[in-house]
Parts: C-alpha cells; structure tokens; sequence
C-alpha cells in the first residue's frame, strides 16, 4: 500500500490549535493509533489526510506523492466515520457499491466485489437491507465495506467503536485488527480509549490540544512515557512530587521525608540536581515482597480497598503522600492495617515536572 | 489571514458547482429584487433632478397623511341606535402605523393565549381544535374582509340580528367598517402566525427548566411570567413582526371592505393609496410621491424585520440546552378550567372562521342578494369557475404563473440553501439574508420597484410590463415566495449530517455526483414541501397580482380577478363568483397541506424569522 507522512501540519480554528506542527510517519501497512483525551484533534488530524480539512501549514504526503492540494475524492483514502454516515436512503447493496460505481467499475464486477466484501465482514444475506433495519455492528460493518470494497490506500477509522457496547466493542476490534492484518492496508486509527489504543495498534500517538506528544510502540508508551501527559493519561498510576538529590542513574528523588530511587523516563540531561520532578508509581508495579532487583520500600497505613475483581486496589497512607497499589485478590489487607509494599527501582519512573512534548 | 491563504481558500471553495450555484442565485436576486428596490429608493430621494429628502418632508409634513389631531372618523359613537366603530382618522401614515401595531398586539394576545393552551394542556378534542384554529390561514382574499363587512352592516348585517335582534344582548346595532374593520379583518386572518410560531418556541423548551422553577416553588402564572414566557419571547417576536408586516402591506382588507360598504376611511391606508395611484402608471408612470410613500413602508418594515431578526437568533442561541429529546409538559386540566377552555377557543375558532363560512355560503348560495341569510342553493357560481371564459382564462394564468415560479424558485432556493449551509465564501451570510428578506418587502413596494425598473431599462423587451405582465409577476412570486423554499431546503440539509456527503467525497465522488446522489434524494421531502407551500401561497399572492397584473386584460390573474369583483366593478351577484374562486384557492391549500402533512411527514413550515 503506501506510507504516510505528516509534515508540519498546523490546523487552527479561530484560537483553538486542533493540529499543533504535528509531524508524523506512519510506514506502510502499520496499524497506527492516534490517542488523545476528547477535543485533542485526533479527528483533525484524520480529516486532514482524508483531505476533508485544509491544514493551514504544512504537507501530507502518501509515499512521495505530495497530496495537500488534492481534493478528498483524489486521494483514494477509506474513511470510517464515527457516525457511520451510511445513506438512509440506499439499500446496504447500494451504500457499498458506491464508490464503485463512481469508479465506473463494469456492473458484473461490482456485483461481485460487493459479495466478496461482504463475505470478508460477514454481512451475506443483509444487502437488501436499509441501514435503519441494521444493528449498530452491523452498521459499523457496512461502513467498513463501504470502504474497504474500493481498495483505498489508506485506512482511515475514526473512533468506529464508541457507538458499540462494551461487548460488541471488544469483539469487533479483534474483527478489525484481524481484517488489517490479512489485507495489510495503512490504518490509521482514532481513539480516546487507551485500552483499545494499546491492544489494536502496532504504534501509537498521544496528542493533546492538537500536539503530539509522544509516538511508540504500545509498551514503550505505557512503560516509558515521555512527559508527565503522557505518563497520567495513560494508565492509572501515583504521582509525586519530589526534588533531584542525585542526577546520575539511577536518581535519588527526595519525596518529603521520603527517599527513593528510580530511572529517568525520557532525556535527564536536562535535569539537575535541586530540581523539581515528577515520579509515577503504576499501582501493578508494587509487591508485597522484595522483589529480586534494587526496589524502593514504603511502609504506610491502608486508607481504602476496593475488590475490582483480577485484584484488590488499596491506598496506602505514607508519610502523607497517599499511594495506590494493587495487591492479589487472595491477600487480605484490612483498613488501619500497617503494610510494606515494594517497587522496583526499574518501574520507579522520574519525569521531568514541566510538559514538554 | 494572510492573503495567499484566503485566495487559496476560495479556490477551494469555489468549485464549478459552489460558483454556478452562486452565480444562479445572485442574478436572479440582483435583477428581481436589489435593483428595481434600489431604482425605487433612488427616484424617492431625486427631486427635480438632485437628491433631496423633499418627498418625505411633502408626505411627513402634510396632514393628510400625518395628523396629530383626527380628521374624522367615528370610535364609539352611538348615533339612532347604531354604535359606530370605523377608527378615527389620524392620517394615512398614522393609520397604518395604529392599525398595524393594534393588529400585532391582538394577534400576539390571541396567539399566546391559544398557543400557551395548545402546548400545555390537554383537553379532549384538542387535535379538532388543531386543525380547526388553522381555518383562518386560508387563503380568502378580499371576500375576507367582504364578508365581515357583510356581517357587521347595520341593517342587514347577520351578526347585528342575531345579537340585537334575536338575542338583544347588544344595546345597539353595531357598525364595524373602515380601520376597525380593516384591524378585525387582519387579526382574524393573521393570529394563528403567532400562535405558531410561539407554539414551537414553546415546545422547543427544556421542560426541566420548567420543572426546576416550580421545585423552586414558582407555579402558575409566576412561572408562566418568569420561566415560559421570557423562553418563549423569541417565538413571539418573530410572530408578531410578521403580522405587523403583513398589515401593513395587506391589500385584501382595504379593498375588501370599499367593496363591501365604500367606506373612505377603508382607503386611508399606505398600502391602498400606492395601489390606487399605481392606475396613473397606465397613463404617465409612477410619480416620486408614491415611490417616496413605498419606500417609507419598505424602510418600517424591513427595519423592523431586521431588528427582531438579529434578536431572535442571540436569543434562540442562548436557548441551547444540553441532553436529548424530551416530552413537552402537557398537563390535564380539572373540569371547570376545561370549560373556560372551551369557551374561548369555540369562540375563538367561531369568530375566525366567519369569513372562510361566509366565502363558502356565498359561493354556494344566493347570500350576496339575500339580506340576512341565504334563501337558497345553488351551483351557479361554482359551476361559472369552468364555464365562464373569463374566470378560467385567470384559473389558467395563476395555475401557469404559479408552476413557473415554482421551479424557478426551486432552483434558486436549492442553490441558496446550499451555498449558505454547506460552503464557506465571503458573501455567505448576504446570501442568506437576501433569501429571507423578501418576507419583508412588501408586495406592493415591489410592484412599484418592478415598473419603475422594467418600464424604462427593458422597455420594448420581454420583461416589459406594459408589453407582457406574465413574466414579470412570474419573477415576483418566485422573490417573494422564495423563503419558504429556501427555509423548508435550508431545514432539510440541517437535518442531514454533513458526513452523509464527506463519505461521498471520499469515495471519490466530485461535488456534482455528491449533490445530485446523495443530497437531493435525502431532501427530496424538504424540497417538495417548500414547493407546494410556495406554490399555493404564489396562487393566493394579492400585491404585484393586482398591480402588475391588470397592465394587460388576458394576463390576469385569480387574485386581480376577485378585487375586481369585490371592488365592484362588475354586476351585482359577481361577488359570489369571485368567492368561488377562493373556494378554488382554499380547496387547493387544503390540498396541499394534507399532502405535506400526512404524504410527506413535514410539518408545514410556517412564517417566521
Ligand atoms: N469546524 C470546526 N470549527 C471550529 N472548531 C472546530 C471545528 N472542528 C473542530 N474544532 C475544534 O478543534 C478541536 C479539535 O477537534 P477534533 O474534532 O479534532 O477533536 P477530537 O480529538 O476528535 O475530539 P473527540 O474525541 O471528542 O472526537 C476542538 O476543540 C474542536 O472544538
Ligand atoms: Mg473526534
């Protein structure tokens, strides 16, 4: 298929930035997400390459080809809209033939290309139906074939979960993830669920207010976040405040009274000592006993359970900070109780305090 | 923005079809509505060849049409038994003025009483009340008003004998004629503009703001004061201009009741003496003085459409509310209070119904000779609609005119609707005003506007109106009905989400295939509606109908045919010729509606700002 290439792009709507100097690169056949709380500009972002909004500044480019000027129905993109936007007034056979008929494909072949795509999202049997007498997965799967059924270059798929529930959501990801897979088409992705983010993509994006913040590989966002945006948006996770005692690896953070030690995330060359940072503790990280490698001790006074089911989350009271672990659901703390718990120095991760994408 | 950004903006914008759209829609505009408007303004301010306020200082400083003290007339006064109620005679100007502001304030009395009913309570046989509160919104022109003149005559009149004679609740016989009548006239015809317009402001209401203010404790007519009524004041405020603009243009009633009784004070009016004096064009064109005398009634009206037009979207934009559908509060009433409901809205629709009743007895009776009631039946008059040659000769015409201006207004108002709710070009929101303005110019302003213009820059052409009316009151209709298209489309393309058409786009379909694939189909309903709206209210147009249209004797049309009649041009009995035309046009609009109502799903789009 082809790659896709962000240049620059900057899209303002009057003082709001929806698209702030994003450059990205999104490589050929990748599943790629762009992640962001609501209003962020992810779906900006997306018409942008679909070329349904112009960029004030800056190219989009498909392989070599510079596309900026070129008008949405040029640029052979599938978008998937939230909505849907299935015509009320086709029939599910007619949604999906369109833009083969705007292609001007023979009448057998389209007839044929439909079927097969059909067969592909499961859909036989329902292309007499109107999108009205469908159901909202259904909908969302005509939408895709809609698309898919064209061979676009590039596949566009804005938050095509949200109207889903729960259930459905989690089974029509695996479906999409899976369809990407064997037709290895470029998607690009848009959501604001961070658990869909991360189990869908191969790479990610975090924007906010329409800045990219950091781009990676699911794992490297969640373990190794960038700045402290990042780090809190993604995840549920302690975060303190503490100053620099000691710069070199691995840094010495003093918390109050507390001293710990962890491993600067993203570039500490900045960072000196007497300097203020952030640390994020990820409640999975902490043990109840000492784990092999160098740890962080904290020893503190339970706050408050809560039975979620795979564990219990407990806040722990130390030293006044209050930090949330997660213990097994077999291990029984009770409120007022005295616990140790420990954190590898490896998972004690330092940011600097100041956002800095 | 910096430059190059702007004109590469408008590249985009203007795509083949955004500029013949545009271009569609601003000569049509410019050539039918701006530049005879603008010619006509121009010669109001030209005195002996320079520009002067001369004109408006001769109309303003004359006493017959401004007067600060009566020039006659009779209000209240009993004289042999007979209380007169004809208003009093303040000057032409003047009168206008009170009889449209005395109209606006009864109709927005009436229409908020009846809307504030209709919206919150329930009673058995609303839904016959519905439909039977609409009757005055059929088109009866100029036998409307004849018919209430008929009622209230001294002598003969039916309502005189039943009240005095028969039931002698009234003292005296009762004389309404002149102004009063010209107002009562206008109120019956034109309430139901503001009931619903404030009936959808009313259903348009969160009913949670109601209800957290009674759980703050207000209730009753505290609530109504304080919570539903300021909500519902931009509903109001669009009614009642239109109605106030309505009156001051109608035509229907003045002429109605000189025919009727020959009252002057009926003639007293801005609107008659434009038309009166639109019988000197025959002979040597259109004097300044009456331009002036136009151009003053299109400033007033025009000035005040704008001003509650600019109120009512700040206000209607502060109305937005969070949260999704919800069902209006409507409540049961105890038995007493259903009473006194159906007391006044049996009155109500009675009274209003009067000369939609009245037009249909005398279209079917022998009631224009017959003194009090009708004697007998007949089929005469109905029947003259196919076989006199005249009467059908103006069937035929308005038919034509009315299915021309149809189409082309169809286009304009796609081409309008479209340009305004879907691309962004400099220019957008004239677009938009231009559209709707015509709702502000009255009839009979345009007709002044269209001579002045066509008679002497497309002298000897088709557009001519001493050579052939017929295209030229085409073109009026299509101004001056064009908002209803325009809205009812422009509701239309609201209502479908404009990823429908991205979807479009990015499947590789141009604009055109977009448009004509996936809009037009989708507000094909929107469309339709608008048209017969449009068409049936081009059918029933009075102002340029009886100005422009009798320039020529075989290019009448229905409307001009009837203030013949009524005006009594013709023998006695013809009245009730003429009252079976309106028979035709009420039929028609009868049609219409149900067609729109029911066949389509779409709501009538009613007047409003
Ligand atoms: N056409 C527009 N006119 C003005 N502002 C706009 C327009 N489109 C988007 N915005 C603004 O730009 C910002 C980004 O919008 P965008 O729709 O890209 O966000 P998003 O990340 O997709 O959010 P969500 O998750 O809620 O869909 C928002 O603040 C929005 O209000
Ligand atoms: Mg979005």
């Amino acid at each position: 298929m082809v790659k896709v290439v962000l240049k620059g792009i900057t899209k303002r709507f009057g003082d709001v930035v929806a698209a702030g100097n994003v450059n990205l690169e999104i490589k050929d056949g990748e599943f790629f997400t762009l992640l962001g709380p609501s209003g962020c500009g992810k779906t900006t972002t997306l018409r942008i390459i679909a070329g349904l909004e112009q960029p004030d500044e800056g190219r989009v480019y498909f392989g070599d080809r510079d596309v900026t000027d070129l008008p949405p129905y040029k640029r052979n993109t599938g978008m998937v809209f939230q909505n849907y936007a299935l015509w009320p007034h086709m029939s599910v056979f007619d949604n999906i033939a369109y833009g083969l008929k705007v292609r001007k494909v023979p009448k057998e072949e389209i007839k044929e290309r439909v079927q097969r795509v059909l067969d592909l999202v499961k859909l036989r049997g329902l292309e007499r139906r109107f999108p009205s007498q469908l159901s909202g997965g259904q909908q969302q799967r005509v939408a895709l074939a809609r698309v898919l059924v064209v061979e676009p270059e590039v596949l566009l798929l804005d938050e095509p979960l949200s109207n889903l529930d729960a259930k459905l959501r989690i089974e029509m990801r695996e479906e999409i993830k899976d369809l990407q897979r064997r037709l290895k088409i470029t998607t690009i992705y848009v959501t604001h669920d961070q658990e869909e983010a991360m189990v869908i993509s191969d790479r990610v994006a975090i924007q906010n207010k329409g800045v990219i913040h950091q781009v990676g590989d699911p794992g490297e966002v969640y373990n190794r976040p960038k700045d402290l945006f990042v780090a809190t948006f993604i995840g549920r996770g302690t975060l303190l405040e503490g100053i620099v005692e000691r710069e070199e690896e691995p840094a010495r953070i003093r918390v109050g009274d507390l001293i710990f030690q962890g491993r600067f995330s993203s570039d500490h060359k900045k960072v000196k000592r007497g300097d203020k940072v952030a640390c994020v503790l990820r409640p999975e990280n902490f043990s109840l006993e000492k784990p092999k490698g160098p740890s962080n001790l904290f020893e503190g006074v339970v706050e408050w359970t809560a039975f979620v089911g795979p564990y219990t989350e407990v806040r722990v009271s130390v030293g006044g900070n209050k930090i949330l672990i997660d213990v097994p659901p077999d291990v029984k703390v009770s409120v007022g109780e005295r616990i140790r718990v420990y954190i590898p120095q490896e998972d004690t991760i330092i940011l600097p305090l100041e956002e800095s994408p | 923005m910096d430059l190059r950004g702007f004109l590469k903006r408008l590249r985009r914008e203007f795509d083949l079809m955004t500029i013949s759209q545009t271009v569609i829609a601003s000569v049509v505009l410019l050539l039918f509505l701006i530049a005879p408007l603008a010619l006509m303004v121009g010669q109001a301010f030209l005195y002996k060849g320079t520009p002067s306020l001369t004109w408006f200082l001769k109309i303003l400083g004359n006493r017959e049409f401004v007067s600060l003290t009566p020039r006659g007339g009779m209000l209240f006064k009993v004289h042999r038994g007979i209380m007169y109620l004809w208003g009093l005679d303040y000057g032409i100007l003047m009168n206008t003025l009170i009889v449209a502001l005395s109209v606006m304030i009864l109709c927005s009395l009436i229409g908020v009483a009846v809307a504030v009913i209709m919206a919150r309570y329930s009673f058995k046989g609303k839904e016959f009340f519905r439909v039977l509160l609409l009757i005055p919104l059929l088109a009866t022109p100029f036998v409307n008003a004849y018919v209430i003149g008929k009622l209230f005559s001294p002598r003969r009149g039916l309502i005189n004998f039943l009240l005095c004679d028969v039931l002698h609740i009234l003292p005296w016989r009762i004389d309404i004629d002149g102004l009063v009548g010209i107002a009562l006239a206008q109120t019956l015809a034109f309430y139901p503009i503001v009931y619903l317009n404030v009936y959808a402001s009313l259903m348009n209401i969160d009913p949670s703001l109601e209800e957290q203010a009674e759980n703050l404790g207000a209730r009753g007519f505290r609530l109504f004061r304080t919570i539903t009524l300021p909500l519902s004041l931009p509903g109001l405020a669009a009614g009642a201009i239109i109605v106030f603009i309505f009156s001051m243009e109608d035509l229907g009633a003045p002429i109605g009741f000189i025919g009727a009784r020959a009252n002057p004070l009926a003639r007293k009016v801005v609107s008659y003496q434009i038309y009166s004096s639109f019988a000197e064009a025959l002979t040597g064109g259109i004097s300044p003085r009456t331009a002036a005398l136009a151009v003053l009634m299109l400033f007033i009206t025009v000035a005040g459409f704008i001003a509650i037009k600019r109120y009512v979207s700040l206000r209607s934009y502060a109305m937005l509310t969070r949260g999704g559908r919800w069902s209006p509060r409507v409540r049961k009433l105890p038995w007493r209070a259903q009473i006194v409901i159906y007391a006044f809205l049996l009155l109500l629709v009675v009274t209003a119904s009067m000369p939609q009743i009245g037009t249909i007895l005398l279209a079917t009776t022998n009631w224009a000779t017959s003194g009090v009631l009708p004697t007998r039946f007949t089929w005469e008059y109905l029947k003259a609609l196919t076989t006199n040659p005249d009467v059908t000769r103006a069937i035929v015409n308005s038919l034509l005119y009315s299915g021309a201006a149809v189409t082309l207004m169809i286009l304009v108002g796609a081409s309008i609707a479209y340009v305004v709710a879907r691309r962004d070009i400099p220019g957008r929101s004239l677009l938009d005003i231009l559209a709707t303005i015509p709702v502000a110019v009255p009839g009979i302003a345009l007709a002044i506007g269209y001579f002045l213009f066509f008679s002497s820059y497309f002298r000897r052409t088709l557009l001519d109106p001493l050579i052939d009316p017929a295209p030229l009151l085409v073109f009026a209709y299509s101004v001056r009905r064009l908002p209803f298209t325009s809205r009812a489309i422009f509701a239309g393309l609201q209502q479908i989400d404009v990823s429908l058409e991205e979807a479009s786009l990015n499947l590789g379909a141009g604009r055109p295939t977009t448009f004509f694939r996936i809009v037009l189909p989708l507000i094909a309903p929107n469309i339709i509606g608008g048209s017969i709206l449009s068409f049936v209210y081009s059918m029933a147009e009075v102002s340029t109908s009886v100005t422009l249209g009798a320039l020529r004797e075989d290019r009448v049309p229905i409307t001009f045919f009837i203030s013949q009649i009524v005006y009594g041009v013709a023998a006695v009995g013809a009245v009730s010729i003429g009252a079976a035309l309106c028979v035709l046009l009420m039929s028609v609009q009868i049609i219409a509606m149900v067609i729109s109502n029911y066949v389509l799903k779409q709501r009538v789009a009613f007047l409003g700002v």
